[in-house]
């Protein structure tokens, strides 16, 4: 019987907490009061998994058809595919992608579709090299594909664009040409988190920077509270994602959406202590616990960087759901809640969170210092509904390491970003104003993301606004262990242990704070009263 | 090193190594059911498991209880047409009444038979769970809250083909007498459709009562019973079955202090010595209970 | 037939629970604990005026804890008979009627001393006549065997058991409003009482509180409530104890190690530093009371109480503390043991009626029961209350029916 999600209350009994740290982690004792939100147990697996992609296939949900109905002669399909940013980790193949696409294409083959294109939806983000796509869809979809009908969507080839015009707010819609030409697009997504899915696949996973710049500023992002939250009204980039969507569809582009839903079996049987209670290890996991840290330790980084990346995720199935995008999409969080809401009861003056050492932007690669700003301020932050866990001007506390380490390959726009832009201000409605035009239209920079495996020159930007909520809303933001030089280009402060900084929040909360470490991973949604 | 030294100390304090596991008090309500945690003892009916206990009993404990008591088995015959599952059962007096029946069953009912054993004592710790489990093939009785939470376990190890050994009085005699059989069992075979074989055991209370640590010197004699099976009949209640199987052990006991034909008159009679023993002061229960069970020589063969 | 925890007499269990318990306090709670859990046949009361009880929470006391390590001390083992269950701090239910107002059902707690009124004795000894019951001469004698108090005598049964046996005179009603948690501490409370009166604090005189556990928490409220002191500093070595004594109206609170200057400030008394051994006053409080069962405990009362004082000793003493104090400055050394019949305003009567009716008033008693454990758990409950300080639980207690 998987039990729901709590928020414990430190005290004499409790053993010292286990917190991430990059590619490491360490043992807490937290103060005596301290609130920590514990996620809920994994949910079991649907145990038949092929039943389940076909029975939704076949039933869909809302207004549509069933898909051997969808599927004719002569059509023009398109299939298009989330990339490597999701799952967190990577999950154990066979990749639920590479199940859905064989059902997929085995009724697309069987009802007579010839002219058939597989596109990794992208957006801005890095092209997916080959070996990444075979270990995505599987080595018979590969290989029938791969390259001239599998490939990586370019956002920045303007032959391969359609622009559908305005929305009545006056957002600029603008996909690839290929999917909007379809006779129908078939979305295969892993909604990992409630920011996932819905109008988000088609109507950002295929568009163009002009597109996407309506909804990723910074004032849109100010207004998303959170953006894990999508009700209506509470997060800004949602609506308008749903304005676009809702367009598209409107102005005739058929979307069959498939969405999945995982549960919480994040870490592998030698990490299983990562998922478990402290309290109920036993003899055993505290003993891998112990060995995990002192490998870490001893180490060479470049092993220790080799060996999280092998990390792969044990994840099971937890719903399948197929049709028209808007009702998938209530289905699909319904599912998500299911897994990862819980319930907590009130603000606090500080917010504790472990930086793990994975976030979307940086699988088989490495987690620089801008997107430790994104993990931490972004996306743990917004990992709420209602209000975030920390009060207004309360001080947040960060784990990491914090190196001065970027990818030549996959980031360089960002090495950029931080020498240039960090350099001169920390503030996002500058950097939005001085310098994000002329990243976004650098030409070197574009054929890094054109032939290359780098993320666009304006991502580094992104990622700086997704935190722009957590900047504001916080009074004081402090890592615990990270290198002095970079938290500070940051922006932000540095202890060296969390009696220090506790010590040194109390310029912003006071000498004995509220406090609340949020366990996390694995992802949970904190629903604060 | 020293870094080394602290990290320790914070884990074994922390996490309280040589002592119980705690629980903070707020996550107690969502802890686990401690019972999801106890130690199971399904390992033990395994083919490796069931290997190794045919062997501990043959080679260790059938010995040690040699070297400590003398023992002489009768009845075994009664049990060559039998077939199925049965609930052994017998009077309880000593700790050595499990051991007794263990090694004293032909080797198929052996191989595929399960003792009984009340879980506050024999199933407290991990290694008295792996004891019991491993060479009596033990699962445990909950006899404070009347038995009937084992019975699910009981009814299972049934289906499985398993036989079961039973006490049907619950605990040990203190004075040598048999107590009120409880009606679990009798329920049990009712409901699961299964026979109870009774067995006499004599000389155990002499040989190692309550209240001793290990059995008397001088390798006092225990004789061992078996019956023919009692099987419920068509809508029994589980009060006439009882008696029954209260019968049974009677009439047994019976035969072993006198002879069979006797034992069978007087039961015909209903003259059979009641087991519950002779009513009176306590002194003089336990001095009937504890009389010497007489030795029998061999048998002459030439007078 | 009822579940019980027996302590049994096992030498070999007693001497390494003595040599190697401080060491290894993870062992007294596991193979070392000279306790089993058995099922006994249910107790019949065997004379008049016995009825039976079934216990619906007994707590853990730091004399059961004393006992199962092998810290306690040979005298009482003839006032004790083996085995027996442990817990004599109980709160239970009627199976019996025993009297009017104490019909069967009724929830009860037990004054579990085992006096002449107890064991049949024709002729009450000079103590339990003039209500000193826990003065009585007779606890070897009589219907029931040795047995100090209910938890100490194998005839009674005690309170760690599905089942016990009390006499109608042990017996004191549980108002229905009060809850279970609160009526397990009942008779330590009494005993507080006892030890505050025993205690004798002049008006307006200062008082030294030494341990803010269970025992010396209860102390504190009764001193509150049955003297009329002036300053009372309590010595606390956890921060919750700490904490719970500051609420329960101490004028100081203070660590055991900071005592002894506290005290010293607050008397303006002269400070000195033998060669060996702790420092003490020449000078200090009026009265102090050891709470803890500590010899360190016990040294710091002796050592700040002014010439002439008193030192009263609430607990089973820890062996080993230096008396020169003592006969040096003419201290008091007074033991308060159990509760019987006290003199207050208005009268004499019995310590059990004094604590139900101070307990009504006291919401902190609600939160003292830390922890409660079914029998079969038993290792777990001695394991957490041989650290109850330190891990911030008061009392633990064995909820049996569960």
């Amino acid at each position: 019987m998987p039990r729901p999600g709590f928020v414990l209350d430190v005290d004499e009994r409790t053993p010292p907490l286990l917190v991430h740290q990059g590619e490491s982690f360490r043992m807490q004792k937290f103060p005596l009061g301290t609130r920590v939100v514990y996620p809920p147990d994994p949910l079991p697996g649907i145990k038949d998994v092929s039943a389940a992609i076909q029975h939704a296939l076949l039933h869909p949900v809302g207004d549509s058809k069933p898909l051997p109905e969808l599927l004719t002669p002569g059509m023009k399909l398109t299939i298009a595919i989330d990339d490597i940013s999701l799952p967190l980790p990577p999950m154990v193949t066979p990749d639920i992608r590479q199940r859905i696409l064989e059902h997929v294409i085995e009724l697309a083959a069987r009802n007579g579709v010839e002219d058939v294109e597989l596109i990794v939806a992208t957006a801005l983000h890095r092209r997916m090299t080959s070996a990444e796509i075979e270990r995505m869809v599987g080595e018979r979809v590969f290989r029938s594909f791969f390259p001239k009908q599998l490939y990586n969507f370019d956002a920045e080839d303007p032959d391969a664009l359609t622009s559908f015009g305005m929305t009545d707010h006056g957002e600029d819609v603008e996909i690839s040409k290929r999917a909007a030409e379809s006779d129908l697009i078939v979305y295969v997504n892993i909604n990992l988190v409630a920011m996932d899915g819905g109008h988000k696949s088609v109507a950002i996973g295929l568009a163009s920077y002009k597109s996407l710049k309506h909804h990723h500023n910074v004032d849109t992002m100010l207004h998303s509270k959170s953006y894990m939250d999508p009700r209506e009204g509470r997060s800004a980039i949602n609506d308008s994602t749903v304005r676009m969507g809702r367009k598209l569809a409107a102005d005739g582009v058929k979307v069959f959406q498939i969405e999945t839903t995982l549960n919480s079996d994040t870490f592998p049987k030698n990490l299983g202590f990562l998922n478990k209670r402290e309290w109920e290890w036993s003899a055993y996991d505290q003993g891998l616990m112990m060995a995990a840290r002192k490998g870490n330790e001893i180490a060479p980084p470049r092993l220790r960087r080799e060996f999280y990346r092998r990390i792969e995720a044990p994840y099971k199935l937890t719903g399948i759901n197929a049709g028209e995008v808007e009702a998938v999409h209530e289905r699909t969080l319904t599912n998500l809640h299911r897994q990862q809401l819980v319930e907590v009861q009130g603000q606090s003056d500080v917010l504790i969170m472990g930086l793990p050492y994975l976030g979307p932007y940086n699988v088989n690669s490495i987690l620089n210092p801008i997107l430790v700003h994104c993990l931490g301020l972004g996306y743990l932050f917004n990992m709420y509904r209602n209000k975030p866990l920390v009060r207004e001007g309360g001080v947040v506390i960060l784990y990491h390491p914090v190196p001065w380490e970027f990818s030549q390959i996959h980031h360089p726009s960002y090495i950029d970003f931080f020498e240039e832009v960090l350099a001169e201000t920390t503030d996002p409605k500058q950097i939005e104003a001085l310098f994000e035009e002329k990243y976004a239209t650098d030409p070197w920079y574009r054929h890094l993301y054109r032939t290359g495996n780098a993320y666009h020159g304006v991502h580094p930007f992104y990622m700086w606004y997704w935190g722009a909520h957590g900047r504001e809303h916080a009074g004081d933001v402090i890592f615990v262990g990270g290198e002095s030089k970079t938290v500070a280009r940051l922006g932000y402060r540095r202890a060296s242990s969390l009696r220090d900084a506790i010590e040194m929040a109390k310029d912003t909360v006071g000498s004995s704070p509220s406090m609340t470490y949020f366990h996390a991973p694995p992802v949970m949604i904190a629903d604060v009263h | 090193m020293a870094g080394l030294r602290e990290e320790l100390k914070a884990m074994a304090e922390g996490f309280r190594w040589g002592r119980r596991p705690m629980v903070p008090k707020s996550a107690e309500p969502f802890a686990p059911e401690r019972e999801d945690r106890m130690f199971p003892t399904d390992w033990a009916r395994t083919e490796a498991g069931t290997a190794v206990r045919q062997v501990i009993l043959h080679t260790m404990i059938g010995p040690m209880l040699r070297n400590e008591v003398t023992i002489r088995i009768e009845g075994r015959d009664r049990l060559s047409n039998v077939r199925g599952p049965m609930i052994f059962y017998s009077n309880h007096t000593s700790h050595l009444d499990a051991t007794i029946i263990m090694t004293s069953l032909p080797d198929r009912w052996q191989s595929k038979t399960a003792v009984g054993a009340a879980r506050d004592y024999f199933f407290d710790v991990w290694w008295r769970q792996a004891f019991t489990a491993l060479v009596y093939g033990g699962f445990p009785i909950d006899r404070a809250k009347g038995g009937k939470g084992a019975v699910t376990q009981a009814r299972e190890l049934l289906d499985e083909g398993w036989s079961l050994v039973v006490f049907p009085e619950g605990a040990r005699s203190s004075d040598g007498h048999a107590q009120r059989f409880r009606h679990g069992t009798a329920r049990l075979c009712i409901d699961a459709g299964v026979g109870a074989v009774p067995i006499a055991i004599r000389g155990a209370y002499q040989a190692w009562p309550k209240g001793t640590n290990w059995p008397k010197a001088g390798r006092p004699p225990v004789s061992v019973r078996f019956g023919s099976p009692i099987v419920p009949e068509e809508g029994e209640t589980h009060q006439s079955f009882s008696a029954r199987m209260t019968q049974g052990v009677a009439v047994l006991l019976d035969e072993d202090r006198s002879t069979w034909w006797e034992a069978m008159h007087r039961a015909e009679r209903d003259e059979t010595p009641a087991i519950a023993g002779p009513q009176g002061p306590d002194w003089m229960r336990r001095w009937e209970g504890s009389r010497p069970v007489p030795r029998r020589a061999p048998g002459r063969t030439w007078k | 037939m009822a579940l019980a925890i027996e302590l049994f007499r096992s030498a070999p269990r007693y001497l390494t629970a003595r040599a190697v318990g401080d060491r290894a306090p993870g062992l007294i709670a596991g193979p070392l604990a000279p306790l089993r859990l058995s099922t006994r046949p249910d107790p019949e009361p065997q004379h008049d005026g016995w009825v039976r009880v079934k216990p619906l929470l007994s707590g853990v006391c730091g004399s059961d804890l004393a006992t199962i390590a092998g810290k306690s001390s040979f005298y009482f083992s003839p006032l004790v008979s083996m085995p027996f269950v442990p817990g004599h701090e109980i709160v239970g239910e009627l199976l019996d009627d025993a009297g009017p107002d104490l019909s069967s059902g009724r929830r009860v707690v037990i004054s579990s001393v085992l006096g002449c009124a107890t064991r049949g004795m024709p002729e009450l000894c000079p103590n339990c006549a003039a209500g000193d019951y826990g003065r009585c001469d007779r606890i070897t004698l009589g219907d029931l065997k040795p047995g100090l108090q209910t938890g100490y005598c194998s005839d009674t049964g005690g309170g760690w058991s599905r089942m016990m046996l009390a006499h109608r005179s042990q017996l004191w009603a549980v108002p229905d409003e009060m809850e279970d948690r609160t009526a397990v501490l009942i008779e330590p409370l009494a005993c507080a009482i006892h030890t505050a009166l025993r205690a004798r604090v002049p008006d307006g005189a200062d008082v030294l509180v030494a341990g803010a556990g269970t025992v010396g928490l209860l102390t504190l409220i009764a001193l509150g409530r049955f003297a009329n002191a002036g300053r009372i500093v309590v010595a606390a070595k956890h921060p919750r104890q700490r904490a719970a004594a500051t609420m329960a109206g101490a004028t100081e609170v203070v660590r055991p190690e900071h005592a002894l200057k506290a005290v010293r400030r607050a008397e303006r008394a002269v400070k000195l530093t033998p060669e060996r051994g702790m420092d003490f006053l020449l000078g200090g409080v009026d009265v102090a009371v050891e709470c803890t069962g500590s010899k360190s405990a016990l040294d710091l009362c002796l050592r700040t109480t002014k010439a002439g004082g008193r030192v009263v000793v609430s607990g089973i003493p820890g062996a080993g503390a230096d008396l020169t104090p003592l006969w040096m400055r003419e201290l008091e050394l007074v033991g308060a043991y159990t509760a019987g019949m006290e003199d207050v305003e208005g009268g004499r009567r019995h310590a059990f009626a004094l604590a139900l009716e101070l307990a009504s008033g006291l919401p902190i008693l609600d939160q003292l029961v830390g922890a409660t454990y079914p029998l079969e758990h038993w290792r777990e409950a001695i394991d957490h209350a041989m650290s109850a300080g330190r891990l911030g639980t008061f009392k633990v207690a064995f909820a049996p029916q569960d």
